[in-house]
């Protein structure tokens, strides 16, 4: 039929190919950021900056590993964000009001999630909607909905010296007055587990494959409506994690906020390689992305620009990304 | 021959506007390779499509190893063990040929998907078929021949009782047919019933042991091959046009000037020093298998994808495209292969299509003079004869033969001097076709220089003055349609190039 | 059913936009009922009219956007950058009110060009563009304002006529440059080459290139004229609430989405309808005010405005799989 499709082989690998392409020059971008955030600010050289910036990375790393899967099957879910704060809002809600221990809450947040998930699922892969409009639309409900749930008031979960405390410490462990960010330890595992996922179980498979070519996959007897919303279960099941991780980390949690997390997760993975288009990404790739933008967030303060620049450059950041995934697409193609 | 494992009776299917199959009915038995054939959109494909469950019948019975069955999906019907080798290539590009091949249905260890086992069943399956492919190679950087090969393969590969091959030859070089023919012979020895799509006549004696021939959506007959010649099947298939009717000689004057001289032109990896010229009033035709970058040509003339080197001159002023836009202030007109993607807008009207082109002509003052843009429309949908309730009528709403001409309307407006006809024919029925090519002539007889590209030899043969032949994104010959025959032009398609 | 449609009025005025006037009677007439006829007062209207002018312009915007088969839902955000640069370049700064006006459809334009160009000539997807804009914008407009919400003039004021723009004396200016400017959008969309080419690229981007038209032009000439409209849109923001805070804006991409969609512009692309939009427009200005007529709060007004929009969108997606 199109002749166009045709691609010929053979094209030569290069150096950074063999290293790992994309990931290996996001993992420079990452040195050679943290190296200049070093040098022009002496405040920046410090372990508790160290630390702060791995509280930072923990909720938007998991918020990127979910997104990775709707945007390797070319759609994308913008209610993690919103949702994060929802889930971390309800949970909260039900130890500090109503008394359920600790760990019920943490599951009620992950369930809520998951739940989420089904329905940014079923919206896309049954109703045919296209992704960023669902999930714009479930962003909204889930802002009003956590908000309406604990009406309208800020919660905070028990903090780390208070009884029920104890899951602050999953993130963060105190020694001799040192904080040790073990959080970043957890990361590392559930990188290597969802690494394992993508590659070498059918959840990953499908999901690439669904990305890659969905028509094909269809005919190939996949039941592809089901891996397409498991792909956003996923998304929403580590939302519902980041929202633990933020609950964890930060002392109070405000309805109404939320709403730019998602960004700041989605530009990780596409800036870690992504593809846009779907069909392809990695998990340690969005990791290293993910660090890009936590720098960015952390670093730029220290040399005297404000959060606001933050939201602008992450803006363009995320732009770029884009564009290069864009060129590189195109370089393929020819 | 053995027993009948397939029966498919009184299939009856329709779709707006068009009924596709009409009252067919079809028998495949065991250890045997049964020829489907007929012209384009006799309703081969959907009949294949009904069967594997693609589409749903709108009536009649499909009998499989002695039992009714009706599939609702390609899976269903892959498990009961009948599968099909699709004519586009149903690749995930970025998965690598095991796991395209074992898609569905991958081989776990615990919840593991054993990578290893597969990529060494795929090592098999090659080998079995004699094969040289690389099954952890990622798809999209196999060639189209390989990656049909790997189609095959995952065929193969579900324990098939009946298979279905749809037009598999198109994409492949003779090498490589030779190579589809003894793994298909070696099916039917291990009594594997299989049904062959084909258009190409030496393919069907070589290979077949029947042949059912379908036209316009019915069921014509069915033969045995040995019994049969050429001429019934042919007759068979089309009834009462005269099939092979070719040009004999150019009906170019000797001295007729050339519009378009193409120099060198480099355009990707499809598109390789290609040059030519065309006169004026000619119908030049591009011959030349899939894949063989005349589609690809085409768009880099027309500025539709970017071109890499090389020189266009018309009427001997060089010029420069670098998007649609340029060839057609140039001139140039481009109908393209694939209509409904690339040629019409579908949810718009005739007449919006008709104008597309030229909105500037139907202006006045900042708003468009929807009067003289119905009026031009009509103008045309009474000269080409286009069959259409009025003007105002949505194009999706029109046949495909119907659907060209408006898109032919469109580039008749413009007044194009050269005009590119990318598979005018394709999914056009036969009454239709017959009108199509009674336009390009007359085009042509006007004074109009056409490239006419298609894939199918007796189109090629009936309508260019002139015809060039490409392979693998090179053009290897060029023929006089005096000196052209269905194997000479065939015998430089399928050319070896160094 | 069949024969209500083939009336040959409801043919000329459209099935759905009869059936959207409906909705918004009915819909009026519910609120008047479970508040008691407290909704039914002319303030009511009112504020429910200036709700509707801004969410007009930027849902009359967002309408050409989605006619191309694309998306922006950077405009809430971005009509809060044009309405506090503007604003605070005229508390701040002293920039003259007229000149402050002109700002406030510049920073439009200039966000109007951005997103076009990207996804025009670099085909980046357009939700990619909106969400890297939302940002920006809101970033944009706290790092000009410092993080401070400004206040425009009240009317009384020195420079308080712009506020004449929603209503001078007793004759509500809003409604008639709203409709006007309505009227003006649905001739360019429906009579004009840019209109045509913006609905055709959105059905069959690739066919209309290959006709030779410069695609890339009028795909970017809709977010250009989009990013106008929301300009004006901030204008009419202020000119009714006069304050505005950076960080905010992000509920009115939804609602105008809502409106645009509601009215029968497909989310595919190629089928847009500006009176649609405006009757869209008012429905959702009504709800939102009776929602919180009700004594619900803002996050109700979320809630239900999401689900519209996938109940919308699906009863699109329906129409769409119904034909093939």
């Amino acid at each position: 039929m199109a002749d166009n499709k045709t691609k010929v082989a053979g094209r030569k690998e290069s150096t950074i190919d063999r290293l790992g392409g994309q990931k290996f020059i996001v993992l420079l971008v990452v040195i050679a950021l943290f190296i200049f955030f070093c040098i022009f600010s002496p405040n920046f050289r410090k372990y508790t900056t160290f630390v702060s910036i791995l509280d930072y990375s923990y909720y938007i790393t998991l918020m990127a590993i979910g997104v990775a899967f709707p945007l390797m099957t070319a759609g994308v879910d913008l209610s993690i964000g919103t949702g994060l704060v929802c889930y971390s809002l309800v949970g909260g809600y039900l130890i500090t009001f109503h008394g359920w221990p600790t760990w019920a809450g943490m599951l009620i947040s992950v369930l809520f999630g998951v739940g989420m998930g089904v329905v940014n699922g079923c919206l896309v892969a049954l109703m045919d909607l296209p992704p960023f409009l669902a999930t714009l639309c479930t962003c909204m409900i889930t802002r009003g909905l956590g908000s309406i749930i604990v009406g309208g008031f800020g919660i905070s979960w028990p903090a780390a010296a208070a009884p029920g405390g104890w899951f602050r410490s999953i993130f963060k462990i105190q020694m001799n007055g040192i904080n040790i960010p073990i959080g970043f330890l957890w990361i590392i595992l559930i990188v290597i587990a969802m690494t394992f996922v993508l590659n070498h179980t059918k959840i990953g498979r499908y999901t690439l494959a669904i990305g890659s070519n969905k028509e094909a996959t269809k005919l190939s007897g996949v039941n592809v409506k089901f891996y397409h919303i498991f792909a956003y279960v996923i998304s929403g099941f580590f939302a519902g994690l980041a929202a633990i991780s933020y609950s964890a980390i930060f002392a109070t949690v405000q309805p109404g906020t939320g709403a730019g997390f998602e960004l700041e997760a989605i530009g990780g993975a596409i800036i870690g390689g992504v593809s846009m288009s779907g069909g392809a990404g990695s998990i340690t790739g969005t990791l290293a992305g993910v660090f890009v933008i936590c720098l960015l967030k952390t670093g730029l303060p220290f040399i005297g620009l404000t959060a606001n620049w933050q939201q602008i450059i992450t803006g363009l950041v995320l732009i770029a990304a884009v564009l290069v995934d864009i060129l590189k697409r195109k370089k393929d193609r020819a | 021959m053995g027993e009948v494992i397939l029966t498919m009776k009184d299939i009856d299917k329709s779709f707006p506007g068009v009924h596709a199959l009409d009252h067919v009915d079809l028998e495949v038995r065991k250890g045997e390779v049964l020829a489907l054939m007929g012209e384009n959109g006799a309703g081969k494909s959907t009949l294949m499509k009904v069967l594997t469950g693609i589409y749903k019948k709108d009536s009649g019975t499909i009998t499989y190893e002695g039992k009714e069955v009706e599939f609702t999906n390609t899976r269903e019907a892959q498990d009961a063990g009948i599968v099909i080798v699709h004519q586009e290539l149903n690749m995930l590009g970025h998965l690598t040929v095991a796991q395209n091949i074992f898609i569905g249905r991958e081989f776990k260890k615990g919840i593991r998907i054993d990578d290893k086992k597969m990529n060494e069943e795929a090592r098999k399956l090659f080998q079995r078929m004699n094969i040289d492919i690389d099954p952890k190679e990622t798809m999209s950087k196999l060639t189209v021949g390989k990656q049909q090969m790997c189609e095959i393969a995952k065929a193969i590969s579900h324990d098939a009782k009946v298979i279905i091959f749809d037009e598999p030859s198109a994409a492949l070089t003779e090498t490589e047919i030779e190579e589809l023919f003894k793994i298909i012979r070696d099916l039917r020895d291990r009594n594997i019933g299989i049904v062959y799509i084909s258009h190409r006549m030496d393919e069907i004696k070589k290979i077949t042991d029947r042949v059912t021939v379908m036209r316009d959506g019915t069921y014509v007959g069915t033969l045995i091959t040995k019994d049969s010649t050429k001429d019934d099947i042919i007759n068979m298939m089309v009834g009462r046009v005269i099939y092979e009717d070719p040009k004999t000689e150019s009906m170019v004057p000797k001295d007729a000037p050339v519009v378009l001289k193409v120099d060198h032109l480099n355009a990707g990896k499809m598109v390789q020093d290609v040059s030519f010229e065309l006169h004026k009033g000619e119908i030049l035709g591009f011959s030349g298998l899939m894949g063989a970058g005349r589609t690809e040509t085409a768009r880099a003339l027309f500025g539709a994808d970017p071109i890499d080197s090389g020189d266009i001159y018309i009427n001997g002023k060089k010029v420069t495209i670098n998007s649609p836009q340029d060839a057609v202030n140039n001139g140039i007109g481009y109908l393209s292969e694939d209509r409904k993607r690339y040629g019409i807008v579908v949810q718009k009207s005739v007449a919006e299509n008709t104008t597309m082109a030229t909105m500037e002509n139907y202006m006045k003052g900042l708003f468009i003079d929807k009067k003289k843009e119905k009026e031009v429309a009509q103008k045309y949908v009474d000269s080409l004869a286009t069959k259409t309730p009025d003007v105002d009528q949505l194009v999706v709403n029109l046949s495909g033969g119907n659907q060209q001409k408006v898109v032919i309307a469109k580039w008749l407006t413009r007044d194009c001097d050269i005009l590119i006809f990318d598979e005018p024919t394709r999914g056009i029925d036969v009454g239709a076709k017959s009108e199509i090519y009674k336009l390009m002539n007359q085009l042509a007889a006007d004074g109009k220089a056409i490239i006419m590209i298609s894939s199918e030899m007796t189109e090629i043969l009936r309508m260019s003055d002139r015809i060039i032949v490409m392979c693998e994104g090179k053009k290897t010959g060029e023929l006089d349609i005096s000196e052209a025959t269905q194997e000479s032009i065939m015998n430089l398609a399928t050319r070896e190039i160094e | 059913m069949g024969k209500i449609k083939q009336n040959p009025f409801v043919k000329k005025v459209g099935f759905n936009r009869i059936v959207l006037c409906f909705v918004l009677i009915l819909l009026y007439g519910f609120f008047c009922v479970m508040t008691q006829g407290t909704f039914a007062g002319i303030d009511r209207i009112l504020s429910a009219l200036n709700y509707a002018y801004f969410l007009g312009f930027l849902s009359l915007g967002v309408t050409f956007v989605i006619a191309t088969g694309g998306i922006d839902f950077s405009i809430g955000p971005v009509m809060f950058c044009c309405a506090l640069v503007s604003g605070y370049s005229l508390i701040s700064y002293g920039v003259p009110m007229a000149a402050a006006m002109v700002i406030s459809l510049i920073v439009g334009l200039a966000f109007g060009i951005f997103n076009g160009y990207l996804v025009a000539y670099w085909s980046v997807p357009s939700f990619i563009t909106s969400m890297a804009s939302m940002n920006i914008a809101k970033g944009l407009a706290s790092v000009f304002t410092k993080t401070q919400s400004v206040s425009w003039p009240q009317s009384a004021a020195e420079g308080g006529w712009y506020r004449n723009l929603v209503k001078m004396g007793d004759i509500p200016t809003g409604l008639i440059i709203f409709l006007l400017v309505a009227v003006v959008c649905a001739i360019v969309l429906n009579k004009t080459k840019m209109g045509r080419y913006i609905l055709s690229l959105g059905s069959n981007k690739e066919a209309v290139r290959l006709s030779g038209v410069n695609v890339k032009k009028w795909e970017m000439s809709a977010y250009i004229i989009c990013g106008v409209l929301v300009g004006i849109s901030a204008l009419f923001y202020v000119s009714a609430y006069t304050t505005v805070q950076p960080g905010y804006g992000d509920q009115y991409n939804n609602e105008a989405i809502a409106g645009c969609v509601m009215g029968g512009t497909s989310m595919a692309g190629g089928l847009a309808s500006i009176s649609g939009t405006v009757i869209g427009v008012f429905i959702i200005a009504l709800l939102q005010e009776g929602i919180l007529a009700l004594g619900f709060t803002k996050d109700y007004q979320l809630i239900i405005t999401g689900i519209i929009v996938i109940v919308a969108v699906f009863s699109d997606v329906l129409s769409r799989r119904r034909k093939n």
